[in-house]
């Protein structure tokens, strides 16, 4: 165990495991959410994170680990024991009820006073902007103010945490966008500490206070949006979250080498040794496209590409191209407009590449990470 | 040109197929469905009304009515509680043999009536394979306690299947949410899981009351068919059709067809509002 502080988090989850017959669905996991803050867990469908969402709540039993809320152990309670507020995807508000008995029913469980009942359920009707809608059914209510519903009846009876699974996976792209955003703002000013869980890196990186990003059962990288896209620490952070270019060489005195491309590497490689297998992982928008007699030094010089394909996608323009390193490795690169317009290319045009900013990580071989693939 | 008139037809035009059709429909179902169920009212009262309300006051009409309600009453609050029942543990649970209770409860269904009579009769009759042990003053068959058993037997399954497929169907999120909420496994059937079947279980009701309501093949082998003890409105209808009176027997069906109309009227128009979320 590690050493007691009295300041105890929120939740903290501890060397959670899970399978399912044969499967482990969770190994080892381990994260701290603090009071108010947002924790988003971001993985694809089958890593894992609906599970840790219910075991958390108390839905589901971990095999192996620990959940405390604020440092009350409460693996062994069952879920009604737990006091979390579930935000399901669907909401699964109670379609017999209207919108205040919903709001009211753990008050209700919790045999409060018709009064006390009364006044809260107004408090939370106000908190989320739901005054003319209060005695109508869920069926007459839009996902969005369904939703607002949910929250407000997690809210009722003060959980420890809320948790929130997918919510915006069953919204249109314009409405999510707006809901994130005016969720995000309610939970700042509530300042219950909250879970979500989600598959879209884009909701991740806007809901975030931190983001914890799952693979196969595995908390791969644990940090702030900013951290965990401009410093991912693994292959599949860096292709999960948002794009990334990797080329794989190797560790040669003191530069990452693969065919013609040799890029000096200055600091934190202490610990690859000669010869070592080696990722260089980049962003499209990093990598920059000059002719060759206006390539500035301020770049690291890849090689030369061919354009292979060129694409328009919304604010900016995507090139898929080919880069020639000692095997034809894909190279997917972004431009702004302003760049575009300055820069034209056009398919089979032959242009010097380079890259402002890269992450250097040791190559595993994965099978699900394949050289330069671009997820 | 043919081409565009025949569009004109399908989207403008006079669809003679359209009123032919529904009258063949009309026309098919006349002899087989409306006509009989005309005749029962038009003989009914082709005696005048006053004919029509002796008959139907008569103490062993009054008797027979009363018993089919009341046997077909407390078959339905057992079936309504077993299927309720069974339906909430076959819903819930996967286990070895589900499918074949499945099975099980729904045999009656397959079952022709008087076979089921039959069967109670060898069960519970004074030679049967349990009813023999059974000390005189116990003795069930011949008895209304006969009639309720049969109308049990018969409608087993009708609420178990009404209420099962909702039970399947409902997000189970639902629940999940009530659980974390903080309600008991009790609170959360209470005030979740019966008022989604609500609609279910007053379906479910009607069908098996109604159904219970109008059994024959079983009863007249159970019951003992004595007049003003154990016969039932159906068995009424028949023994006083061969006793020859014909007013008499009339009258007890004009009462279990109105019946019929009602519950039917019901479970067609209230399952919408009972369902409305």
């Amino acid at each position: 165990m590690e050493d007691s502080d009295n300041t105890s988090s929120a939740v903290e989850v501890q060397n959670v495991s899970k399978s399912f017959g044969e499967t482990a669905v969770l190994r080892d996991i381990n994260f701290k959410v603090e009071e108010g803050e947002i924790l988003v867990l971001l993985g694809a469908s089958g890593s894992g994170k609906t599970t840790i969402l219910r075991i958390i709540s108390g839905l589901e039993t971990q095999d192996e680990g620990t959940v405390t809320f604020h440092g009350r152990d409460v693996s062994e309670l069952p879920a009604r024991l737990r006091s979390t507020g579930v935000i399901f995807q669907s909401y699964a508000l109670f379609p017999k009820m209207n919108v205040e008995r919903n709001i009211g029913y753990g008050l209700r469980l919790r045999k409060r006073s018709r009064d006390d009942i009364a006044s809260r359920v107004n408090e939370l009707v106000e908190l989320v902007h739901l005054e003319e809608h209060r005695k109508k059914r869920p069926s007459q209510l839009s996902g969005g103010q369904q939703q607002r519903v949910a929250i407000a009846r997690a809210l009722a009876y003060e959980p420890d945490v809320l948790l929130f699974d997918e919510p915006f996976g069953a919204l249109d792209a314009q409405i999510r966008t707006r809901l994130r955003r005016e969720i995000r703002s309610l939970l700042k000013e509530i300042n219950v500490p909250s879970i979500f869980i989600t598959h879209d890196q884009e909701e991740a990186l806007e809901l975030g206070d931190r983001i914890a990003v799952l693979n196969a059962g595995r908390i791969e990288q644990i940090g702030t949006p900013y951290e965990v896209y401009m410093y991912p620490q693994t292959g599949f952070v860096a292709t999960f979250l948002g794009a990334a270019n990797i080329l794989v060489g190797t560790f040669d005195s003191g530069s990452f080498r693969s065919g013609k491309v040799v890029v000096p590497l200055s600091d934190s490689t202490e610990s690859f040794r000669e010869g070592q297998s080696i990722k260089l992982v980049f962003r499209p928008e990093d990598v920059f496209l000059r002719k060759p007699d206006n390539l500035k030094q301020a770049f690291h010089s890849l090689s030369e590409a061919v354009v292979e394909e060129v694409s328009f996608v919304g604010a900016f323009e995507r090139l898929q191209m080919r880069l020639e390193t000692s095997e034809a490795q894909r190279l997917i690169v972004t431009r702004p407009k302003t760049e575009t317009a300055m820069n034209p290319l056009k398919e089979g045009d032959r242009v010097a590449t380079g890259i402002v900013r890269f992450r250097i990580l040791p190559n595993f071989p994965l099978g699900s990470e394949t050289a330069g693939k671009i997820v | 040109m043919s081409a565009n008139l025949s569009r004109l037809r399908h989207t403008h035009g006079f669809d003679i197929v359209k009123p032919l059709s529904v009258a063949v429909l009309l026309l098919m179902m006349l002899p087989l469905i409306l006509l009989p169920l005309a005749s029962i009212f038009i003989f009914g009262m082709s005696a005048g009304i006053d004919k029509f309300w002796d008959s139907l006051t008569a103490p062993d009409a009054i008797f027979a009515l009363k018993l089919s309600f009341v046997t077909s009453f407390w078959a339905t609050v057992f079936n309504l509680v077993f299927g309720l029942f069974a339906a909430y543990v076959l819903a819930r649970y996967q286990f070895w043999g589900r499918n074949a209770i499945i099975v099980l409860i729904s045999i009656p269904t397959a079952i022709p009536t008087a076979v089921a009579g039959f069967a109670l009769l060898l069960l519970w009759g004074p030679y049967g394979l349990l009813g023999q042990y059974l000390p005189d003053d116990y003795r069930i068959m011949f008895t209304p306690y006969a009639i309720i058993l049969a109308n049990i037997f018969v409608t087993f399954p009708l609420a178990f299947g009404v209420i099962m497929p909702v039970l399947e169907t409902m997000d189970r999120s639902l629940e999940e949410a009530s659980a974390t909420i903080g309600a008991s496994r009790w609170q959360t059937f209470w005030h979740v899981t019966m008022p989604a079947l609500r609609g279910a279980i007053v379906g479910g009701a009607l069908l098996t009351f109604a159904r219970s309501v109008g059994e024959f093949g079983s009863t007249i082998l159970v019951s003992g068919n004595l007049s003003g003890r154990t016969q039932t409105a159906p068995l009424y209808i028949f023994a006083k059709f061969n006793e020859g009176q014909v007013e008499a027997a009339n009258a007890v069906a004009i009462v279990l067809a109105v019946f019929s109309f009602v519950i039917f009227s019901i479970l067609f128009f209230a399952r919408d509002w009972l369902e409305a979320d």
